[in-house]
């Protein structure tokens, strides 16, 4: 058996092609995005506010990037937004990834209004504000991964959470 | 926006269909077909037409603006009928 086949075995023995493929039931995932926005922002604030104390920073890293890692999995095991191995998205799915991702784009938009005009008073020495690089590419995937959030929970509310079906 | 009333679980019932063949026949996810069901999602006009052509009738027989009677009163007016007209 050569190598490829063999990492191919690997990956259907550890089951991970359910998850590349996106072969499990979609589920609803009404309260664990918030959980993971916490964790984002209170490990954004414990790496910002680390200083020269590493120890502190790696801490806030480890919240924020498994967070980040968390909103990604949300992301594909939540409300399907993506045509996967069961099929392409029918009209109802459709419509659900329409509104949850209309409203995700309000949501996140009046937000970074509302950071534009906070950054525009954060000159005062008592506000904080963003202070080097490290800080504003953690804040760039911090939305990103809010983005990816807004929807799969926003789409978990749209739909009303789905019923075991024997017949299924 | 008014309630969409349907019998689909009625007719699949009925047929002996599932869930899983009714929406490969019309083109739709399985939950999808749950969701229509249960009056949760109101389908397009063109699925709408879709799952009457699958069974065989017209569109107004599986979706109503207003609730359809019981099996039961069904019954029990036919009954009615029946002795009136015998």
């Amino acid at each position: 058996m050569s190598l490829l086949e063999r990492m191919d075995r690997l990956v259907y023995a550890t089951r991970i092609d359910r998850l590349i493929f996106m072969k499990s039931e979609p589920r609803s995932y009404r309260w664990t995005p918030l959980l993971v926005i916490a964790a984002l922002v209170a490990g954004y604030g414990i790496m910002a506010n680390a200083g020269r104390a590493i120890p502190d920073y790696f801490v806030g890293w480890f919240f924020f990037y498994g967070a980040f890692l968390a909103a990604g999995f949300l992301r594909a095991l939540g409300p399907r937004f993506t045509a996967t191995a069961t099929g392409p998205l029918d009209e109802r799915e459709l419509m659900v990834k329409s509104q949850a991702h209309a409203i995700a784009g309000i949501v996140l938009g009046v937000v970074m209004m509302l950071g534009c005009f906070y950054m525009a008073a954060a000159g005062a020495p008592f506000l904080w504000h963003p202070q080097g690089p490290l800080d504003w590419i953690n804040l760039g995937f911090g939305v990103q991964a809010v983005s990816l959030l807004l929807p799969t929970w926003i789409a978990s509310w749209i739909e009303s959470p789905r019923e075991a079906d024997a017949e299924d | 926006m008014g309630i969409l009333y349907n019998r689909i679980a009625v007719f699949r019932a009925e047929r002996g269909v599932t869930r899983r063949e009714l929406a490969e026949a019309v083109g739709v996810n399985n939950q999808t077909i749950g969701y229509l069901e249960r009056g949760d999602y109101k389908p397009s006009l063109e699925l709408a037409m879709k799952i009457a052509a699958f069974f065989g009738v017209p569109i107004e027989l599986l979706f109503s603006f207003r609730p359809f009677e019981s099996v039961a009163d069904t019954m029990r007016r036919a009954a009615a009928a029946g002795e009136r007209n015998p």
